[in-house]
């Protein structure tokens, strides 16, 4: 049976370590999706060097483990004279690594409209921009928004990271309230209920965007 | 209203037109046939630069489409284009469809812009339609859609890319019948079309193009009747005998 003892006994770490899990997650995931989309938007575009650039990014950071790139921060800029908290180190590299993933989405979705559409936009005189925002994106949008759910799901998750470079998420603290009570299976229980809090309503709501996208013709 | 003169295009180091010259007046129905690959509707896409020419010189509109003072947009905006697969926009109303452009590219107000996507709705025979989205309609329907929104920017110039080739042949007069009304009303119509019935009636003039030459360019009932060239016969042969 469950110790709740431990969770009341515990409740304002564990609340903390939670605030900085979802500050963390929303920061990054803010971030990734705008650099995110950036990259995508380099990698379609018409100029090569651009082009190449958005590809070098995603093919480095999705092919090298994100602790990795948590370390480089971490540990790496303080060698240059910059230091980070692991707050701070984590949020980057999270955002860094997430981008990759996300800009790879949103090409996958841009590229799946079919070509005719942008023919028809520019033939009809509407600027390359207009036709992208006006014709492909609210197509591409609907086809990018599970695979985006998931990467945002999979980012909360990853925020978990933090722990390793004391960022004072939930996992940190997880990690201490265990050591302090020497308790380890029902502290890390609760570690994941406060996870699911966070990860169960994010993907009912992107299922249930999914629906009302498919309803909208 | 547009003029190739020697015009060549290559895509790589393969050579889709070679040496194009070619006059169409205003008002002028120009029906462009030949086999598959022979360069027909890349022709058609330099009008509205879809695709870009490699040298010779293209004017149309009295825009030379190579020059920097060239505003691509502007141009597009007075050349109206049929495609073969229609590519309405899937994610909008037939009458959002229609009054896309007009509304962003040329700054129509909304209601100015329905009553004239209305007007061509009822041209092309389904006023009933405009609140339907693309899906719900006919492949014939989607096609007389995709006609009332080239005409709603008043183009100079209508472009069809094998306008017929994606429908089911029930469906085809239906097309073919709006086009005609539009010959009629002395709209200037490039045509890149299979539909040697149409070409007959309706053309003031046949192209006949294969490996990307133009090989003949004369009035339907020469064309159809005597051909000059050996491969004009032959591919007439070929598509009239069945």
């Amino acid at each position: 049976m469950l110790d709740f003892t431990i969770l009341t006994n515990n409740l304002d770490t564990y609340l903390q370590g939670f605030g900085n899990t979802l500050k963390a997650s929303l920061l990054a995931l803010i971030f990734s999706f705008i650099l995110g989309v950036i990259i995508a938007v380099m990698r379609i575009s018409p100029m090569k060097v651009l082009q190449g650039a958005g590809t070098a990014y995603v093919e480095f950071v999705r092919n090298i483990p994100l602790i990795l790139i948590l370390f480089i921060f971490y540990y790496g800029l303080p060698t240059l004279g910059m230091e980070l908290s692991g707050f701070q180190a984590g949020t980057i590299a999270l955002s860094i690594y997430t981008a990759a993933f996300i800009a790879e989405a949103i090409r996958a979705g841009i590229l799946s409209v079919d070509k005719g559409q942008m023919e028809a936009g520019r033939s009809s005189g509407l600027t390359y921009i207009q036709t992208m925002r006006y014709i492909i994106l609210p197509q591409a949008i609907k086809i990018v928004i599970p695979p985006l759910g998931n990467q945002f799901i999979n980012l909360v998750k990853n925020s978990s990271i933090l722990g390793v470079v004391a960022g004072l998420d939930l996992m940190y603290f997880g990690d201490s309230i265990s050591s302090a009570t020497y308790v380890v299976f029902d502290v890390y229980i609760f570690v994941a209920v406060f996870y699911l809090i966070l990860t169960i309503p994010l993907s009912l709501f992107v299922g249930y965007l999914e629906r009302r996208l498919a309803v909208s013709g | 209203m547009i003029s190739f003169k020697h015009v060549n295009k290559h895509f790589g180091d393969f050579q889709v037109l070679t040496d194009i010259n070619l006059e169409i007046k205003e008002g002028e129905v120009v029906v462009v046939v030949g086999p598959s690959g022979s360069g027909k509707s890349t022709l058609l896409r330099c009008i509205n630069r879809l695709e870009t020419i490699t040298d010779g010189e293209l004017i149309v509109n009295k825009k030379v489409l190579k020059s920097k003072d060239t505003n691509i947009n502007d141009l597009r905006k007075e050349i109206g284009m049929v495609f073969q697969h229609f590519n309405l926009y899937p994610h909008m109303t037939v009458l959002e469809n229609i009054t896309l452009a007009p509304r962003k590219a040329l700054g129509i107000s909304t209601a100015k812009a329905n009553e004239t996507a209305m007007f061509y709705l009822n041209k092309v025979g389904i006023p009933d339609k405009a609140d339907s989205f693309p899906s719900q309609l006919s492949g014939g329907q989607q096609q007389r859609v995709a006609i009332a929104r080239g005409l709603a920017l008043k183009p100079h110039i209508m472009l069809f890319d094998e306008p017929t080739s994606a429908l089911d042949p029930e469906m085809i007069g239906e097309v073919l019948d709006v086009m005609k009304t539009l010959a009629k009303d002395g709209m200037t119509m490039v045509v890149v079309t299979h539909e040697m019935g149409f070409a007959r009636e309706v053309a003031n003039r046949v192209v006949f193009m294969d490996h990307g030459r133009i090989l003949e360019d004369s009035e339907p009932a020469a064309f159809f009747s005597n051909p000059r060239e050996d491969r004009a016969r032959l591919f007439l042969s070929r598509v009239l005998n069945h």
